[in-house]
């Protein structure tokens, strides 16, 4: 990490402990940085909180991992062919316009309280992402490598092998960085409403139903490290194996 | 292969006309080089011929070769190698598909005979332009087509690469005899290179003269400076001349 990038954190902080100790937002919503770090390093020795972090990590991956596969093939599939795409177009864009979160109560029928339904809403969300930027990245596959392929005697199969999938590498890396963000977001929501024993939005929860602001605060910077760090190894991956993009 | 012979030939684009009734015999075995004004119909012509868009009306004769028989370097060639694979891996693209045995053997020999300054380790992208012209060029040669295509061969390369460019395909031309046409807005790389020159008008194309080039091959920096070349390439210059009316 560059030295750079730590001054956005630094003078974020240096802001927080201004605006907390100047007493602008009342401290009873606002807790100091000092006090939510000790609370933070505490909950974090203690082991408290790790139950927590495997919860919601191992609901985010499962979502995330069956959304994939449900949705890049599917965008593939769609992406190929522009009557299939237009013909299902309004529906994936409906979907995508609605919250997954108001589909909550449908999935609560489905699948039950247990762990299942909030996988399974988080993974329908983020499926939907996957699934339309695969697509668009087949659709917008650069033509003349497609021909190239043809002219080198590439059969169907082959040139979506060899060439289109290939393409449309990049826009589905982009989207699957963010289904894995949009899966931490649905399952955090749901596990603060649809109810659990365990997991980091259920702290959150907790923590503010019983007024502990410092530990509210705590398990709030644990999901954003949890979330940058989801996205920064999708990043990494992205760099390591698609590195051609827009080359 | 034998004569590709065209008669009638017509494309259009919407309600512009591209090619009209374009009549033309295309010798086997011969490089023909097609000279025109810029956005006259080379291109389109050249697509007709690789099979890429169909044409509206007329006949080729001899238009039945196989996959394997035809490659194309298109103008926008660094769009056509594929960055995803390594420069060897470009190379080994379409003997893959032609399901070809000893494939690394087979880059190995065309690398070696043909000697062009190319790390085949690297990506497309990570070579210059006149390079990439040059990783175009061997993977539509290495499966040794017998009709060859080049738009624009030699529009990334500069003057010296120009030449060593010319002469590995006058090598390749010369041991493996394909039938090459070569689409270009130069006069002299055309005339440098052909056995005959297609003289084509403006839009809608159709050939306003055949100049044949009987100098001999290879063809060397002594034959641009002969008095032959300069006689034909002045014939090819008058008829076109009389065309754009300059």
């Amino acid at each position: 990490m560059k030295k750079i990038t730590l001054i956005g954190p630094i003078v974020f902080i240096i802001l927080w402990a201004i605006i907390s100790k100047l007493n602008i937002i009342d401290s009873f919503f606002l807790s100091n940085p000092v006090e939510t770090f000790e609370t933070l390093f505490l909950l974090i020795k203690s082991g408290e909180i790790i139950p927590d972090i495997i919860a919601t990590l191992s609901r985010t991956l499962k979502a995330f991992i069956i959304a994939a596969i449900i949705g890049v093939p599917l965008g593939l599939f769609l992406g190929e062919s522009d009557k299939i795409y237009e013909s299902f177009e309004f529906v994936i864009d409906f979907f995508r316009s609605t919250p997954a979160t108001a589909l909550f109560p449908l999935f609560l029928l489905v699948f039950g309280i247990d762990d299942s339904s909030k996988i399974a809403v988080a993974a329908f969300g983020a499926s939907l992402i996957i699934i339309f930027s695969t697509a668009y990245g087949v659709m917008n596959a650069k033509k003349s490598r497609i021909l190239a392929a043809k002219i080198m005697g590439a059969n169907k199969w082959q040139r979506f092998k060899h060439v289109i999938f290939w393409e449309s590498l990049p826009e589905t890396v982009i989207g699957l960085r963010h289904a894995i963000s949009m899966s931490l977001i649905i399952i955090i929501v749901t596990e603060m409403f649809i109810g659990t024993n365990v997991g980091l939005g259920h702290r959150i929860i907790d923590s503010q139903y019983i007024y502990s602001i410092d530990s509210m605060y705590a398990a709030i910077i644990v999901t954003g490290i949890l979330g940058y760090l989801l996205n920064y190894s999708l990043l990494f991956l992205e760099r390591m194996y698609v590195h051609w993009a827009g080359k | 292969m034998e004569p590709i012979v065209i008669n009638k030939l017509d494309k259009s684009f919407k309600k512009t006309k591209i090619i009209s009734n374009l009549n033309l015999t295309i010798p086997k075995e011969k490089i023909i080089a097609f000279f025109g004004p810029n956005g006259c119909g080379k291109s389109t012509f050249m697509n007709i011929l690789s099979k890429i868009i169909k044409k509206d009306s007329g006949t080729i004769e001899n238009f039945n070769y196989e996959k394997d028989d035809i490659e194309y370097v298109f103008q926008n060639f660094h769009e056509s190698l594929f960055p995803w694979r390594t420069n060897k891996e470009n190379l080994a693209f379409p003997l893959q598909i032609n399901k070809s045995t000893n494939i690394n053997q087979h880059i190995s020999n065309i690398y070696n005979k043909y000697n062009f300054d190319i790390d085949l380790n690297l990506y497309p992208y990570e070579l210059s332009g006149g390079q990439k012209q040059f990783l175009a060029f061997l993977r539509a040669i290495i499966t040794n087509p017998k009709l060859l295509l080049l738009d624009e061969p030699f529009s990334a390369l500069d003057y010296e690469n120009s030449f060593l460019l010319s002469d590995k395909l006058q090598e390749y031309y010369l041991s493996n005899k394909p039938t090459i046409l070569i689409v270009t807005h130069n006069i002299e790389e055309a005339v440098y290179l052909a056995d005959q020159i297609v003289v084509l008008s403006k839009k809608p194309t159709k050939v306003l003269a055949k100049i044949k080039n009987p100098l001999p091959y290879p063809r060397t920096l002594d034959t641009l400076r002969s008095e032959e070349f300069h006689n034909i390439k002045n014939d090819v210059l008058r008829i076109f001349q009389s065309e754009v009316k300059l």
